[in-house]
């Protein structure tokens, strides 16, 4: 007679073939994730994940604003600055104390923000050469400035993350050059 | 594990996608196949072991040590929903006696396990399952080996019971 406190090959069979692992719902990563960034145990993310926003073709409309406002705010500054100010460098050079200088970043940021907001009622009814130059000025102005952000505070996420962003639109637009090869371990 | 405590996310889904099989089909099965409740086991469990992933020193595999985790977080939420993690078979009724069976289908006997009171589905799936010895288990759950014994023993001749019922209803 079988022992009943032990198990019978059958029973042990059974109990073996048992499923160990069960892949979890998908979603399930994600909310994990997600919770332990809003107590602060894992950081938030710069870079978007899989499947979150990229540089998407608004931005670029966005950029293409940007750099004509570059332009406009640029002739617009300099002419209203006249013999005061030659340059906007110039006039941050000549400030003597971090907070006025501080202030200079503040009002032409504030500038230049506004002169895109105006050229971006225009984005739509420009000539397609100027918006391909709009671009690149905007981005080349982005990433001077943020360059310059970076040098200033080197750990300051933003101003990281823009730098990366470029960085993968440059990427984007020379496929020659060799992928990022991604390391397991 | 560094990278992890550092707050780098990429580490953290990978050390997640290694290891939450294993520990959401443990879960999943202590909490009687409840998926719901499951999955809040799942993210409670990483919640705590990401918060004490400091003091993780490897005496044992990772796996284990989050499984473990996994175990109280599972019995907490039977208590949260006023269930008892040391339930045993409930006392107006008489253990089921049942013959050793000789054949068993393996989701029949899923089912059988659901069926289980807490306390004695804890056991079985522990010592049965997952292969704790009893005296592990007496650790983990805070009982003495004995009781393990026995609540495994009971547990087995229900889920016979169960099976055997199963098997003359098919047969019949």
């Amino acid at each position: 007679m079988t022992d009943p406190h032990e198990l019978t090959p059958a029973e042990r069979r059974a109990f073996g073939s048992l499923p160990r692992e069960t892949e979890p719902p998908r979603g399930l990563e994600d909310h994990t994730v997600a919770l332990l960034q809003a107590r602060g145990m894992l950081a938030v993310p710069l870079r978007p994940v899989a499947g979150a926003r990229r540089w998407q073709p608004m931005w670029l409309v966005g950029a293409m604003a940007a750099s004509l406002a570059v332009f406009a705010s640029g002739i617009a500054v300099g002419q209203y600055l006249g013999a005061r100010s030659a340059t906007i460098a110039a006039a941050v050079g000549m400030r003597s104390t971090v907070a006025e200088q501080a202030r200079q970043v503040q009002q032409t940021g504030a500038a230049y923000v506004a002169a895109l907001a105006a050229l971006l009622q225009h984005a739509d009814t420009s000539d397609a050469p100027d918006r391909v130059r709009a671009r690149e000025a905007a981005v080349e102005a982005l990433a001077a400035a943020a360059q310059e952000v970076t040098r200033f505070a080197p750990n300051d996420p933003l101003a990281a993350a823009v730098l990366r962003g470029l960085a993968d639109r440059q990427r984007v637009a020379s496929p020659q050059q060799p992928s990022r090869t991604v390391v397991w371990y | 594990m560094d990278q992890v405590l550092a707050g780098d996310e990429a580490a953290f889904r990978q050390l997640y996608r290694r290891h939450s099989p294993r520990l959401y089909q443990l879960v999943l099965r202590l909490l009687g196949g409840h998926e719901a409740d499951a999955e809040d086991a799942v993210q409670d469990t990483w919640l705590k072991a990401t918060e004490r992933l400091g003091s993780f020193r490897w005496e044992c595999a990772f796996g284990t040590w989050l499984c473990a985790i996994g175990l109280n977080v599972a019995r907490e939420q039977m208590r949260r929903h006023g269930r008892r993690p040391e339930a045993a078979w409930p006392e107006e009724m008489d253990p089921p006696a049942a013959a050793p069976l000789d054949l068993v289908d393996a989701m029949d006997l899923e089912k059988a396990l659901t069926q289980l009171p807490d306390g004695y589905r804890t056991v079985l799936v522990l010592h049965d399952v997952e292969g704790y010895t009893h005296e592990e288990i007496g650790t983990a759950l805070g009982i003495a080996p004995g009781t393990s014994k026995s609540q495994l023993f009971w547990a087995r001749q229900a889920v016979r019971a169960a099976l055997g019922s199963r098997q003359k209803g098919t047969i019949a």
